[in-house]
């Protein structure tokens, strides 16, 4: 017989283990025996992601673990969404995400979105060299409630805060939180240039976007 | 004192007249081109007086068919790829201040099994004569009074991702360890004849090197580190020592790699670099390894040097030598590459304050 509470639990269990195909069998149970799919992602999924998190933090996990967790939210995620959205099911957030122009480095870019969306958030991911426009369309075509910005060097950091300004000039930057990250990157330089947030690691951007929306 | 003797002495914490410098990965294009323009001379190595150049092989004349692993069709028209059968795509539409970077497409995705890692073509990196140009490097340099450093950097984790993915490989670690293994092994095997063949040619130093840490820590769980790694990076130091006692061996990784520093230090490495100032603290280092460790670096790229006063680097080059250079047992450079917005100034008092500061008594 199936035991909701039980099986979920080994749900929570598979994510935060990265076992991608216990991960999706357990789901696609749960789904079949007609839980209810919010309920699914909100108690066990996400939760689960955040252990992850919370486990990357204090160095019990590193890069391998959240990306095998990160899989096996996926795995499962992909099964709901068709339902989720059915259900007129609305995300925690919208984040476009991109690693800014000038710059092509996306291992923590990719890291970031991953992690955001194991937390409930639904991802645009606008990949590398981003210019400042597609942020902004991201903003005003696809809805985006925040723009999350990477950047690996020195050199392209520049970057972010004329993307800030182009959110600016487009009369579009009341409308989104906007946080940053990256190696050379500090909550020093964020505030020079008016970003919301600055994160130093996946996890933490988490956290950051979490308390920006719900602002 | 010429460069070769001061850099050894120095390197292995004995007296020398001052604190050697170089310049690490050297200048990216935009700033070469300054340089150019500024100076009417082709080499910053040569113009400031660094003390060390580096050698490596040469290309291959036995380039392998990829295709069957990356579509060309797949790629831009100016993409290029490299002997290991690695995409490169260069950016080219932005200004001359981004054209040093490049975007990677990895050959190696789609494949699974043990068998195909196996059956996967690597470059003849151990051919002979792709020795043949270093070892005249070698001596021409050595004739001038200049340390010589030959490079295999990437030596076995960045290579193994570079084809994989680091996604993937860090995910293999965990889930796929016999395909992990089959390609680790391959890549470590052409090493240890590379360190070999290096070692043979008698530079003064080679180096190794994989980025395995973040600025905030490993990329990997030490135990993950200890079991993919760090024996297969033995061996490779192994063979090297095998061949040369005296050649210096130097590590790279980007990022803070505190937490392996002791293991490094039990398989030979004694040099290790950059120690990136932002995220790694130089000073508690030394503290911490300085009698068994030489460090190579120390000068941040993310901060003083693009963003500081040529003030700032003067105090940071002087605390430097006084302190991580006490004794011996340093060689000043910028951590990474000299990227565009380094101003001038910075270059100049980087070279000036080691020549002033790092004499030894």
């Amino acid at each position: 017989m199936f035991e909701p509470m039980e099986d979920l639990k080994q749900l929570y269990d598979a994510i935060v283990d990265g076992n991608a195909g216990r991960a999706k069998t357990l789901t696609t149970g749960a789904v079949a025996e007609g839980m209810n799919p919010q309920e699914i992602l909100n108690k066990y999924m996400i939760p689960a992601m955040d252990e992850v998190g919370r486990r990357f933090e204090i160095n019990e996990y590193f890069v391998p673990e959240l990306l095998i967790a990160a899989r096996a939210m996926k795995g499962a995620l992909e099964i709901l969404k068709p339902l989720l959205t059915a259900t007129g099911a609305k995300p925690v957030g919208k984040v476009a995400i991109g690693t800014v122009k000038g710059d092509l480095h996306d291992i923590g870019k990719n890291l970031v979105s991953a992690m955001l969306e194991g937390g409930g958030f639904e991802i645009i991911d606008l990949g590398v060299d981003v210019t400042p426009d597609k942020f902004v369309a991201a903003v005003k075509d696809r809805g985006a409630d925040v723009v999350a910005l990477s950047a690996l060097l020195t050199t392209t950091m520049p970057s972010m805060k004329t993307t800030i300004e182009g959110l600016k000039e487009a009369g579009v930057r009341d409308r989104v939180k906007v946080i940053i990250g990256g190696a050379p990157v500090t909550q020093k330089y964020a505030d020079e240039i008016g970003a919301d947030g600055y994160a130093d690691n996946a996890s933490a951007a988490v956290a950051l976007t979490r308390g920006l929306v719900s602002k | 004192m010429y460069s070769r003797e001061r850099v050894n002495a120095a390197l292995r914490h004995q007296r020398c007249d001052r604190v050697p410098f170089d310049f690490a990965l050297g200048f990216s294009p935009y700033q070469l081109d300054q340089f150019r323009i500024r100076t009417g001379q082709d080499d910053p190595d040569a113009y400031f007086g660094a003390d060390v150049r580096g050698t490596g092989i040469s290309p291959t004349r036995k380039l392998n068919q990829y295709t069957a692993y990356l579509d060309p069709s797949t790629l831009p028209e100016h993409a290029y790829v490299d002997e290991w059968g690695q995409g490169h795509i260069p950016t080219v539409s932005h200004d001359q201040y981004h054209s040093h970077l490049e975007g990677y497409v990895y050959p190696m995705l789609a494949l699974h099994t043990r068998e195909e890692a196996l059956g996967y073509p690597l470059p003849d990196i151990e051919a002979e004569y792709r020795y043949e140009s270093a070892r005249r490097a070698i001596a021409r340099y050595h004739d001038q009074g200049l340390a010589v450093m030959a490079g295999m950097a990437c030596t076995i984790f960045e290579q193994a991702w570079y084809l994989r993915s680091m996604e993937l490989l860090l995910m293999d670690f965990v889930d796929n360890p016999e395909f992990a293994t089959a390609l680790l092994d391959r890549i470590t095997q052409k090493r240890v004849i590379q360190a070999e063949r290096f070692a043979e040619l008698k530079p003064d130093v080679i180096m190794f090197g994989d980025d395995v840490a973040t600025q905030r820590g490993m990329l990997m769980s030490v135990p993950m580190w200890r079991r993919w790694l760090k024996p297969r990076l033995a061996r490779i130091l192994a063979a090297a020592r095998h061949v040369n006692q005296d050649v210096l061996i130097f590590y790279h990784t980007d990022g803070n790699a505190t937490a392996i520093v002791p293991d490094l230090i039990e398989i030979g490495v004694q040099i290790l670099n950059p120690i990136q100032p932002e995220c790694m603290d130089p000073f508690a280092l030394k503290r911490m390894y300085g009698k068994q460790l030489s460090f190579w670096g120390t000068l941040g790229t993310q901060s003083t040097l693009p963003f500081g006063t040529p003030d700032d680097v003067r105090r940071d080059i002087q605390l430097r030598c006084q302190i991580v250079g006490k004794d011996g047992g340093l060689l000043i450079a910028p951590t990474h590459m000299v990227e565009p917005e380094v101003p001038w100034e910075n270059l100049v008092a980087f070279v000036e304050a080691v020549k002033q500061y790092g004499q030894y008594k």
